[in-house]
């Protein structure tokens, strides 16, 4: 499989304290892929870091055989990639039509509206509501929906699932299964780790701002009591 | 004839159209403003300065290149648009992650410079410039007259508000501002280039601006001041309306227009406070603004400037050495500058208590330096009392006011702590300018010193020296003692984070009341004393240009430093005595300090000396620079 992202070395600081210490690991085309860790490990903070979001940034992000450590942030979505934050970033000022049409197409072959209504057919009916009076699962649609229209490739979901009902992460995990097979390469950030299991091709665990350890997807079963030493369950 | 309450129906309506008229530059000028704010955070002080900058340029382009009017409507709006991006790209966007309050203290320095350079170029008498042939003329209403151009500057603006509305509130691009205007790095990850938006928009907003100066050039005359005053005007709309909300500050800005021209029809003497009145109320009952649903934020990312304090015994030894050089003074520069400058220096320290360590910076604490000269010179000069209690009088009088202002203004906090005291001091400006007792344009002249407590005549002016001397450092060991004392220590933790001092149980507002109120008594003791010692108060102790100034002076010096304000009081005095012959360049050059000050070292002089004190005694820390504070991860 072609490699599509090469994180190395990745070091990041939040004023002068610095949060990431030299994180390396790769996304393959095509595949999912997960960061696991327990909070304060670096997991969301290295994806801020591919996106541009995090100013004080070192080391190497490659993507698509460009390096986009030094890039601003608007730059690296243009290159293809796309994330959808953690505190999921819907814009109350803007209704969910706004909302979904508002990242724009950086290359063809995105879905199409139709498409994500699909997935998420809650969204088709709420177009003229506020962005933020929808549901808590809603807005997670809203936000994974919104960046399937660009023509990004690699996507990044930090933390999906994180204060939803166990229904609605059903549905999340479907959505990631289906984008897979749409061709989406996906890199994870999560703490729930059965939904992780069941998803990911690979995982990376992270502590203290490094990459300490890879699991292969079906190595997971057997790992999964050092997994717990990693996470501290 | 008609009348309406007493009112001939002819002058009524009249009023009403000369109202409608200026709320149609409110709405313009407000609502740049209010994109500009939501974009960048930054409130554009000099978006007056700019709107004359369109007005004057529409003049400048008709005199000397025989453009027209409706060339003028396009290239001046264009020119200046075009500086404005200059503006942002070179001096802005450094200050986007700071205090918003820099952003504010930066315009108000570029709109100085820029009025200076105007008014040295063209003088400040207005300008007229023809009404274009195509709308000059007129039609009877039949219960009125209604010059076509004023109908035709009414129908413009509306179409540029609306217009404006439409773009923001309906269109994909707007709702990228609206998107950027929430979270701005989000925006800018899904690949829209935002730093050019923002520039843009500034451009845009800035155009804005210039385009109200074109349309406003053949109804009023063109002059470079012509933008000051309007623009606190336009403060007070937006503080009406709440900032953040577009069709607010149309509507709004229409609305006070209105007001303001029946004020003008039924009670004449109220037409330029009336705005200030609206304000206060609004600010009483619904303090996010008529429009505005969220209250302001905290203001940004707060960058402390607190210098070190220094050891009590070299505090002691500074105090002396301060006095000794005061007492020794006479002998080397002349008294009467060094009793100015202390006068001044007292006042900024009295700013200083509340914008330093308060951090509640005022835009118009001339109001108390102004109000007690006048009760002090009224006191002095038609009750007769002795100096020591007129100057008791007028301060307390300051003290008064500054209870009245203080529980309105500290209901808004920020920027909008800015704009509300900078929009009541010019209501007292305008009360100062029409009330009976204060001398109007002449001020109240001739206030006579008499003799302290009846034994010690002021007139000698080695008494008035000593006199001064006493009044400045009793004054200035009053705010040191206040600093240091637990009050001092509570405003410090205000000022660092007002939600955990509220949850440690003290109750901020009173503090903040307190402080403010002290603020102003010593503000009004400098100014009460310098009635009789210059035996004049006079309208430019009220004027929004002293407020500048008391700011200029704490900046330059070192905002939150207790040494700052006397050495920044002492060098800004120091300038407009020697460089007076340089005339309007004296403001260039005040402008140019405050925006080197704000860009290169925001500590102030004094400021950057203890830290490079700090620095060369501990060389083994590495230089802290201001910054961003951590994000969660």
């Amino acid at each position: 499989m072609a490699e599509m992202l090469k994180v190395n070395g990745l070091k990041a600081w939040y004023g002068e304290s610095q949060a990431l210490h030299g994180t390396s690991f790769e996304v393959n085309s095509g595949e999912v892929v997960t960061l696991l860790g327990r909070n304060g490990a670096g997991k969301s903070t290295t994806l801020r870091s591919i996106m541009g979001l995090v100013a004080k940034r070192a080391g190497s992000i490659r993507y698509d055989e460009k390096e986009l450590v030094g890039a601003p942030s608007h730059r690296i979505a243009r290159a293809g990639i796309a994330l959808c934050p953690e505190e999921r970033g819907i814009f109350s000022s803007l209704n969910v039509r706004e909302n979904l049409l508002l990242p724009p197409a950086i290359r063809p072959g995105g879905m199409t509206v139709d498409q994500i209504f699909e997935l998420f057919p809650n969204l088709k009916e709420r177009l003229t509501s506020q962005g933020t009076k929808l549901s808590g699962g809603e807005q997670q649609m809203l936000a994974i929906g919104r960046i399937l229209r660009t023509g990004a490739r690699l996507l990044m979901l930090d933390e999906p699932t994180e204060g939803l009902a166990p229904v609605i992460i059903e549905q999340i995990a479907a959505t990631v299964k289906t984008l897979k097979t749409l061709g989406f390469t996906i890199l994870l950030v999560e703490q729930n780790v059965t939904f992780a299991a069941g998803l990911a091709d690979r995982h990376y665990v992270m502590e203290l701002g490094r990459v300490v350890d890879e699991i292969p997807g079906p190595a997971f079963a057997d790992r999964i009591d050092s997994l717990k030493t990693y996470l501290g369950v | 004839m008609i009348t309406i309450f007493g009112v001939p129906s002819v002058v009524l309506f009249g009023q009403l159209l000369l109202g409608l008229i200026n709320g149609a530059f409110y709405a313009m000028l407000s609502l740049g403003l209010a994109v500009i704010f939501g974009m960048m955070n930054i409130v554009n002080f000099a978006h007056g300065a700019l709107y004359m900058m369109g007005a004057l340029g529409a003049w400048i382009l008709l005199e000397y290149f025989g453009i027209g009017y409706w060339w003028a409507l396009v290239l001046a709006p264009l020119g200046v648009g075009i500086f404005g991006i200059v503006i942002e790209r070179t001096m802005l966007r450094p200050l986007y992650k700071l205090d918003h309050l820099y952003g504010m203290l930066l315009t108000f320095g570029l709109s100085l410079i820029i009025q200076g350079v105007f008014r040295d170029w063209f003088g400040s008498s207005g300008q007229p410039y023809a009404i274009p042939a195509a709308l000059s003329g007129g039609t009877n209403l039949g219960f009125m007259f209604l010059p076509t151009y004023r109908a035709w500057v009414i129908v413009a603006s509306l179409v540029v508000c609306l217009g404006t509305w439409f773009v923001i509130e309906r269109t994909k691009l707007g709702s990228y501002l609206r998107a950027a205007t929430e979270n701005a790095p989000l925006v800018q990850a899904f690949g829209i280039d935002v730093p050019r938006m923002v520039m843009l928009t500034f451009g845009a907003g800035v155009a804005l601006a210039a385009l109200a100066g074109v349309l406003a050039a053949p109804i009023y005359q063109v002059n470079p001041l012509m933008g000051a005053d309007v623009i606190i005007v336009v403060f007070a709309v937006v503080v009406i309306g709440g900032m953040g909300s577009i069709m607010g500050a149309i509507v709004t800005g229409f609305l006070v227009g209105l007001v303001e021209g029946l004020t003008r029809a039924f009670y004449p003497q109220g037409s330029s406070t009336v705005v200030f009145v609206m304000m206060a109320i609004v600010l009483l009952l619904r303090p996010a603004g008529l429009f505005g649903s969220k209250p302001e934020a905290a203001g940004g990312v707060h960058v402390s400037l607190d210098a070190p304090a220094p050891a009590f015994r070299t505090e002691i030894l500074l105090f002396l050495g301060m006095a000794a050089l005061l007492i020794i003074g006479p002998a080397f520069v002349y008294s009467g500058f060094l009793m100015k400058a202390m006068l001044f220096a007292l006042f900024a320290c009295a700013f200083n208590l509340i914008a330093g360590y308060g951090r509640l910076v005022s835009f118009g604490h001339a109001m108390f330096l102004g109000t007690a000269g006048y009760v002090c010179g009224h006191a002095a000069k038609v009750w007769g009392l002795t100096p020591e209690l007129a100057i008791l009088t007028g301060t307390l009088s300051a003290t008064v006011l500054g209870v009245v202002t203080g529980w309105l203004a500290i209901r808004s906090r920020g920027i909008y702590f800015a704009m509300v005291t900078l929009a009541l001091a010019q209501m007292i400006y305008f009360v100062a300018l029409q009330a009976p007792f204060t001398g109007g344009e002449d001020g109240l002249q001739n206030i006579p010193r008499g003799k302290l407590f009846g034994l010690f005549d002021l007139n000698d002016h080695t008494l008035l020296y000593g006199f001064v001397l006493v009044v400045f450092l009793g004054g200035f060991l009053l705010i040191a003692q206040v600093v240091r004392s637990p009050f001092g220590q509570v405003l410090k933790a205000i000022r660092e984070h007002e939600p955990r001092a509220q949850s440690l149980g003290y109750s901020t507002d009173h503090y903040k009341l307190a402080a403010f109120t002290l603020s102003a008594t010593l503000a009004g003791l400098a100014g009460a004393t310098k009635a009789v010692v210059l035996q004049l108060a006079s309208l430019t102790d009220v004027h929004w240009g002293m407020s500048g100034e008391v700011l200029l002076m704490t900046f330059l010096g070192g905002v939150g430093t207790l040494y700052g304000p006397v050495a920044g009081a002492f060098i800004v005095i120091a300038m407009q005595n020697y460089l007076a012959s340089l005339g309007q360049w004296v403001t260039v050059i005040h402008g140019a300090i405050f925006v080197v000050c704000v860009l290169a070292f925001r500590r102030g002089l004094v400021g950057e000396l203890i830290a490079f004190l700090g620095r060369s005694r501990k060389p083994a820390t590495p230089a802290k620079t201001p910054q961003a504070a951590p994000e969660a991860g």
